[in-house]
């Protein structure tokens, strides 16, 4: 049974990251989170806006956060992004032409609101749910589901995956973070 | 609704490339759509990324570098049209206070490459009001290219993020008239190798 993730855990891992994408330089800001607000993702943007170490840039869309996301990649920053299921849908074109033809590296946290907690995406009710993995999938997009705190260590493992291959690679949050 | 062929004072966008080429020195420019050829003619270096395969993408390209590079000037050369397909980037740049970025629109009221469509609302739209709604800390309209020459040196220079409306006529080129050019991720990776040097 999947169960919710403490947002705590997420910023921990990110600041590693960034630390590790900077190869340990002390720098201020040490990454950039990309938002465009999702509801399953709350607590950890609640928590963001706590954290001096993180810059957090909301974005009005993906779309924008896409693109963003390669000027910061041009210039030397390291960024992840932080979408709903949602916005994945309504921002494809632009994954596809940034991070997929662009060949620039992009890592997205993806949320999976409404992922009913005693069923498999696959199997959800709600098609925002169900078609997610199949999308990534015809893509050709590398994902890993995070259904638990110990599955925290795939942020780390699928950030340096999206550099590795110079694309998009994303983790679903299959419950709501707390 | 007017067009740009209604406007005798219309600027040509290749005079207006010309005139930034010449007083950019280390700017990174952002060209999309119908500037991206000319530009590419003009400025054919390695601190200019063309927004290709991501329509409207240009203004948020340019945030991206402007963030990541605090210390040099941004300038984006955008569409109305373009800007239209991602006009919430008005409030994200505006949020994200970039202090050089310059955003340039090169307004003619259509939709140039498919065949000068009139975009919604043509050349009546008022982009100027929309940035300063949304909170750039300068925007104005340039309609004569003697006024742009006069005021060239303070749009490169003052605190951004700044706004600036540029009343066109229509380009020689479009990118379905002038393809070639390097591909988006070769523009990438040369301009991440130049800024890494």
């Amino acid at each position: 049974m999947p169960e919710s993730v403490p947002a705590s855990l997420i910023l921990d891992a990110y600041k590693e990251i960034f630390r590790e994408a900077r190869g340990g330089r002390p720098t201020e800001p040490l990454g950039w989170v990309l938002s465009v607000p999702d509801t399953h993702q709350k607590s950890v943007l609640a928590a963001l806006d706590k954290e001096r170490a993180l810059r957090t840039l909301t974005c009005a869309t993906e779309d924008e956060a896409n693109a963003i996301a390669a000027g910061l990649w041009i210039g030397g920053e390291p960024c992840i992004l932080m979408i709903q299921h949602a916005g994945l849908y309504a921002s494809i074109n632009t994954l596809r032409g940034v991070a997929i033809d662009g060949k620039v590296p992009i890592f997205y946290m993806i949320g999976l609101l409404s992922r009913e907690r005693d069923k498999d995406p696959s199997e959800s009710r709600h098609s925002m749910v169900r078609w997610c993995e199949p999308l990534l999938d015809t893509f050709g997009v590398p994902h890993a589901r995070l259904e638990g705190p110990d599955d925290v260590p795939l942020i780390a493992k699928y950030f340096k995956l999206s550099r590795e291959r110079r694309g998009p690679a994303a983790v679903l949050v299959g419950l709501e973070t707390m | 609704m007017k067009r740009p062929a209604d406007l005798v004072t219309a600027m040509k966008p290749e005079e207006i490339l010309k005139l930034i080429a010449a007083v950019r020195g280390d700017a990174l420019c952002v060209p999309t759509m119908t500037t991206a050829p000319e530009w590419r003619d003009i400025a054919p270096d390695d601190l200019s990324i063309s927004c290709v395969g991501f329509m409207g993408g240009a203004s948020s390209l340019g945030l991206g570098l402007a963030l990541s590079n605090p210390d040099r000037r941004v300038i984006v050369f955008d569409g109305d049209g373009s800007l239209l397909m991602q006009l919430g980037s008005l409030a994200t740049i505006a949020g994200a206070r970039p202090r050089n970025l310059t955003h340039l629109l090169f307004k003619n009221g259509v939709y140039h490459t498919s065949g000068a469509q009139n975009i919604p609302g043509g050349f009546d739209v008022d982009f100027v009001l929309m940035a300063k709604g949304a909170g750039y800390r300068t925007a104005y309209a340039i309609h004569e290219i003697d006024e742009l020459k006069r005021r060239l040196p303070s749009l490169l220079r003052d605190e951004g993020p700044v706004f600036v409306e540029l009343h066109t006529g229509l380009a020689e080129k479009t990118p379905m008239t002038a393809r070639g050019g390097k591909s988006f991720p070769d523009q990438v990776e040369h301009l991440r190798k130049k800024l890494s040097a």
